[in-house]
């Protein structure tokens, strides 16, 4: 836009100028064609006849010096200034007349040579004229005409800058917004704060990201479905192996059943787990609104569970509780800390210690802890243990691989930390999900 | 003690079936929601095992169905379909506890005797706990037929670990449950009745298990074979 304005300034300049110029370059030929009715034919060729009045009068002028020059057809000088410069090559003649500028003696001149006729043939008359007065006419054009138009150019320039500068703020707040999102965020843009013109490119993308919220949801509800209907049957199988179990079977035969035992609790956790991740995945997407959650709480909700089956496996578990809030789903988190107690219990040797920490972070913010003196965690293994269905080689147990997968699941929908380190002295594991800011 | 068991899976009510028997209950299998309603309404039953997803009528139905006809036995839900909204359900209209399936067989087990022995002390001002039995109309407690002294403060912490059997209690809960309006009691108040608790029960073999930076356990009482 600037650029066309600028053109309309240079154009108008030139618009403004020419008319001006040609009337100067009008003058100059009038006068040399009136110069050329001096011309009369004389013995051997032509003479050029002008009384000093005259002279002084076609030399007149307000501002600038004025010259000429005649010459006969052969191109004799007949009179006036011989040093006129001729037009240089390439000058287009418009009929009688050429024009163009010249300089001589160092100054600026524009030149007319113009062909009269005389006696059947034609003179060449030629007029020159320094350039002051079309220099002030330059001038005067400027600052009355080009000026002005430039400033209102800038003005026009610098109001539509401001103007698309602010309707496109709306724009830039919600790019803001939208970058801001997790990437997993498929709720609708908030389309109100927005300018018209952008609002039908806000619908439609309002109306993909439904889409893809719906394609999501589908095959989250197709998980989960399918993660129950597993479920009966492998409760079925896993009574009955239990009741087997619980019979006086030979030795050969109790072994096979305990593998077959392990093997249904296996698919079960898995099963379970398929669901959790389902329900992780739907969290992420923003469905359930957010609310304060306190951190204490969600240990304590899950306490029972856990000391029972610590107990099982001989083993202490303990817990550090101070009052925290975060904001989050509650299920979600309770769902991650489950997942990271069970994995303690499980790797934990018999007689060993897992302590469950919620409350401020040192350091600041909120934090959900499980730390045990177990194996713990190689820090090679660390990244990948996150991995969906990655188990590290040597791991014992009826684990899904998708215990520490969901908790990152989750940690992430929260904006939540998850750092896995070593415990207490350098052994064993500690698992952190770590909250910024605290309500 | 009569079970109904109501489960459409075959494999898995008589899987029930069986470990229920083996634990010394009557038990009856029906796999169907009107069929259940119809056994359950005869008064003969002491406990409901309900699944939730049965064919012609849901469990929730049944439940429902059931404490409308005042037949106020314990019932467990059994479900594949575990969400809170769910359990809250199930709670609201009158399921006293619930189970997701797969289960552990030991899980099933302990908690069906939890929903008895809760509907035994309901049937009366008793509560018996192994060798302990609490009077708590006359406010006198038993410990292997002897008379057992028990403050005022102790007995209020015993109530609350009695309600609670084999489930965990925080001290939190236990200071809420037993202190008086407006009154502050320390978490170390509640060790000392604690402790107290345990030097005069522990000898006839009543545990009260301590959870680390949590509270306790009262454990459920097994005869000593």
């Amino acid at each position: 836009m600037a650029l066309t304005l600028a053109g309309g300034v240079v154009a108008v300049y030139y618009v403004a100028i020419h008319p001006g110029t040609a009337a100067y370059d009008l003058s100059l030929v009038s006068t040399a064609v009136a110069l050329g009715e001096r011309i009369r034919p004389a013995s051997g060729g032509f003479a050029f006849d002008l009384p000093t009045a005259a002279d002084r009068v076609a030399r007149a002028d307000r501002f600038d010096e004025v010259y000429y020059a005649v010459r006969g057809p052969e191109g004799e000088f007949l009179a006036g200034d011989g040093d006129l410069p001729p037009p240089p090559p390439g000058t287009e003649r418009n009929g009688d007349v050429a024009a163009y500028d010249a300089v001589r003696g160092g100054r600026k001149l524009r030149v007319v040579d113009v062909h009269v006729p005389c006696a059947g043939r034609y003179c060449t008359v030629t007029m020159a004229e320094t350039t002051l007065k079309r220099e002030r006419l330059a001038r005067d054009i400027l600052l009355s005409s080009v000026l002005p138009q430039a400033a209102l150019a800038a003005v026009v320039l610098a109001l539509v800058w401001f103007g698309v500068a602010r309707g496109l703020r709306p724009l830039r707040g919600l790019s803001e917004q939208i970058r801001a999102r997790s990437p997993r965020d498929l709720r609708p843009v908030d389309a109100a704060a927005v300018p018209d013109e952008a609002r039908p490119l806000v619908e439609s993308m309002n109306r993909l990201l439904g889409e893809a919220a719906e394609a999501s949801a589908q095959q989250q509800r197709f998980l989960a479905d399918a993660a129950h209907q597993l479920r009966t049957p492998l409760a079925g199988l896993q009574a009955h192996t239990e009741i087997a179990l619980a019979q006086p079977v030979p030795e050969a035969c109790r072994a096979e059943l305990e593998q077959v035992h392990g093997a249904t609790v296996r698919t079960a956790r898995l099963a379970n787990q398929l669901l959790a991740m389902a329900r992780a995945e739907s969290g992420a997407r923003g469905a359930a609104g957010p609310a304060g959650v306190s951190l204490r709480q969600i240990a304590e909700e899950g306490a029972n569970g856990w000391v029972h089956r610590a107990l099982a496996r001989d083993l202490d578990l303990g817990f550090e509780l101070e009052d925290a809030t975060v904001t989050g789903d509650a299920v979600l988190l309770g769902e991650a800390l489950s997942n990271l107690v069970h994995n303690a219990l499980e790797y934990t040797p018999r007689g060993g210690h897992v302590t469950v920490r919620a409350g401020p972070a040192p350091g600041g913010g909120a934090r959900l802890e499980v730390e045990d003196d177990g194996p713990g965690i190689p820090p090679g293994e660390r990244a990948r243990v996150l991995e969906r269905f990655y188990r590290a080689p040597g791991t014992a147990g009826t684990g899904s691989g998708l215990g520490l997968a969901i908790v990152r699941e989750i940690a992430a929908a929260h904006g939540a930390a998850l750092e896995i380190g070593e415990g207490e002295a350098g052994r064993g594991c500690r698992v952190t999900l770590r909250f910024r800011g605290v309500d | 003690m009569r079970i109904l068991i109501v489960e459409d899976d075959g494999a898995l009510g008589s899987g029930l079936a069986r470990i229920l028997q083996g634990e010394g209950y009557a038990v009856e299998l029906t796999a169907g929601g009107e069929e259940a309603v119809r056994l359950a309404m005869g008064d003969r039953f002491d406990l409901v095992i309900l699944d939730i997803g049965l064919p012609d009528i849901d469990g929730f139905e049944v439940l429902r169905r059931l404490r409308a006809g005042a037949q106020r036995m314990p019932v467990l839900v059994l479900t594949a379909r575990d969400t809170v909204g769910d359990r809250v359900h199930g709670l609201d209209l009158g399921a006293d506890d619930y189970l997701a399936k797969p289960f552990a067989m030991p899980e099933l087990t302990a908690r069906v005797r939890a929903l008895v022995r809760r509907s035994q002390a309901q049937a009366g001002p008793r509560i018996v706990h192994g060798p302990l039995v609490m009077d708590t109309v006359a406010r006198r407690a038993f410990l292997s037929n002897a008379p057992l002294e028990l403050a005022g403060r102790e007995w209020s912490v015993l109530e609350v670990l009695l309600a609670r059997v084999e489930r965990v209690v925080s001290k939190d809960s236990i200071i809420q449950a037993v202190a008086s309006w407006g009154e502050e009691l320390s978490p170390n108040a509640i060790e000392v009745y604690v402790s107290r608790l345990r030097a005069k029960l522990e000898p006839a073999g009543i545990r009260i298990r301590t959870v680390r930076g949590f509270g306790y356990m009262l454990e459920e009482h097994r005869e000593a074979s």
